[in-house]
């Protein structure tokens, strides 16, 4: 588990609210056609999407799957993909 | 430094796995804001969607990671004036002091502590997200409610055709308190948001700060989450939110040159599906005036 978010702690442990079970389609980005400007990062309500070695990425742990990143991305990386049951 | 690398290089704040709905631009503004401020800051959050949503940690899901205070309804500004005020006597310049509220805890429950602070001057910022509405009971309306809005207390039926006012323009009056910044911003302008919250927290060291950011609603407003930021980026575009920015007394007006019609604004949004041709015709001509007005104030 890496350290990308921080979780409050409590008495009875970890706090987790797990949003990411909400989603229904799951972003998807195409690395070939991603230009890394880092748009959906801006407009990530959640702030899933991060930067790792260069590159941006989404991260599924929190992600409520609302689609803004695919409906702004100006190249058109990102699709919606359904969730697997 | 673009704004990329700004929020490239902050770290979250708020706790994530916030109960929002999925697209909320409260939560994006929450997010953005906090990240900024960063954890060398105090935030007050008082009910409403982003308390609802569990940022003060009361439901024990998730939280801040700086501390944080759930205020009331009414005197978040009043609360945040004796935290600022305590924190300027020990020497501590360097917290930000942040409120962030929604339109319902800033123009309407909260307004009086709101302009007694603007006029004291209160070393803080304050961030108002307006969603048009008390989003976090089931979208009842407030006085930034837009005019023809179907809300549970305005339902568009026999009766009543929606709201039947106009809005109350909150940031000219923050602004006519003769405060240190006050600004208008949206999520669809990512950079002048991010640029704006800069700003405004380098300001709240002088004195009062206020930012108004427009806060697009898909539950309430009814319309699909990913639409979001671009419900948002035609309010600006049809002079329903202009952005504009006041330091020093000067208002500068970012142009609208190409203005779309509050028509193209309206179409997809539930809440104005009801709306007639005469309310248009009004949001309109409100919409016009206002922007003139605006273009007036910031001419030289």
């Amino acid at each position: 588990m890496d350290n990308r978010f921080v979780t409050p702690l409590g008495n009875e442990g970890m706090y987790v609210l797990d949003t990411a079970a909400w989603r229904i389609v799951r972003p998807v980005m195409n690395k070939e056609t991603c230009i890394n400007c880092g748009i959906c990062m801006g407009y990530c309500p959640v702030n899933s999407v991060y930067f790792e070695d260069g590159q941006f990425r989404i991260s599924y742990d929190y992600c409520k799957g609302c689609g803004i990143c695919a409906a702004e991305c100006p190249k058109q990386a990102i699709t919606m993909e359904e969730e697997e049951k | 430094m673009s704004y990329i690398d700004v929020l490239k290089e902050t770290r979250n704040v708020m706790t994530p796995g916030s109960s929002a709905c999925q697209g909320c631009g409260g939560e994006l503004i929450l997010r953005r804001v906090m990240q900024i401020a960063g954890n060398n800051s105090v935030f007050a959050v008082p009910p409403g969607c982003m308390a609802g949503a569990g940022v003060d940690g009361w439901n024990f899901s998730n939280g801040c990671t700086a501390p944080i205070h759930i205020t009331l309804l009414d005197n978040t500004a009043s609360f945040m004036s004796g935290v600022s005020e305590m924190y300027q006597r020990r020497g501590r310049t360097d917290v930000n002091i942040v409120a962030i509220a929604g339109d319902g805890a800033t123009a309407d429950c909260g307004f009086q502590s709101l302009s007694g602070a603007a006029e004291r001057g209160t070393r803080m910022l304050y961030v108002c997200y307006d969603n048009e509405g008390y989003m976090n009971t089931g979208y009842q309306r407030s006085s930034t409610t837009s005019l023809g809005s179907s809300t549970s207390t305005t339902p568009a039926g026999a009766a009543i055709n929606g709201k039947e006012q106009q809005q109350k323009y909150v940031p000219l009056i923050m602004a006519m308190h003769n405060i240190e910044y006050c600004a208008t911003a949206s999520p669809s302008n990512m950079a002048d948001l991010v640029a704006k919250i800069q700003k405004g927290l380098a300001a709240s060291k002088r004195g009062f700060a206020y930012l108004h950011v427009f806060s697009p609603c898909p539950t309430g407003w009814k319309f699909q989450p990913d639409q979001s930021i671009q419900v948002a980026r035609k309010a600006v575009a049809s002079n329903l939110f202009p952005i504009w920015e006041m330091e020093n007394g000067k208002l500068t007006l970012t142009e609208n040159r190409k203005p779309i019609t509050i028509r193209e604004f309206v179409a997809g949004i539930g809440k104005f599906s009801k709306l007639s041709d005469e309310e248009i015709d009004a949001i309109q001509t409100m919409a016009d005036n206002r922007y003139a007005t605006l273009q007036k104030l910031a001419a030289k």
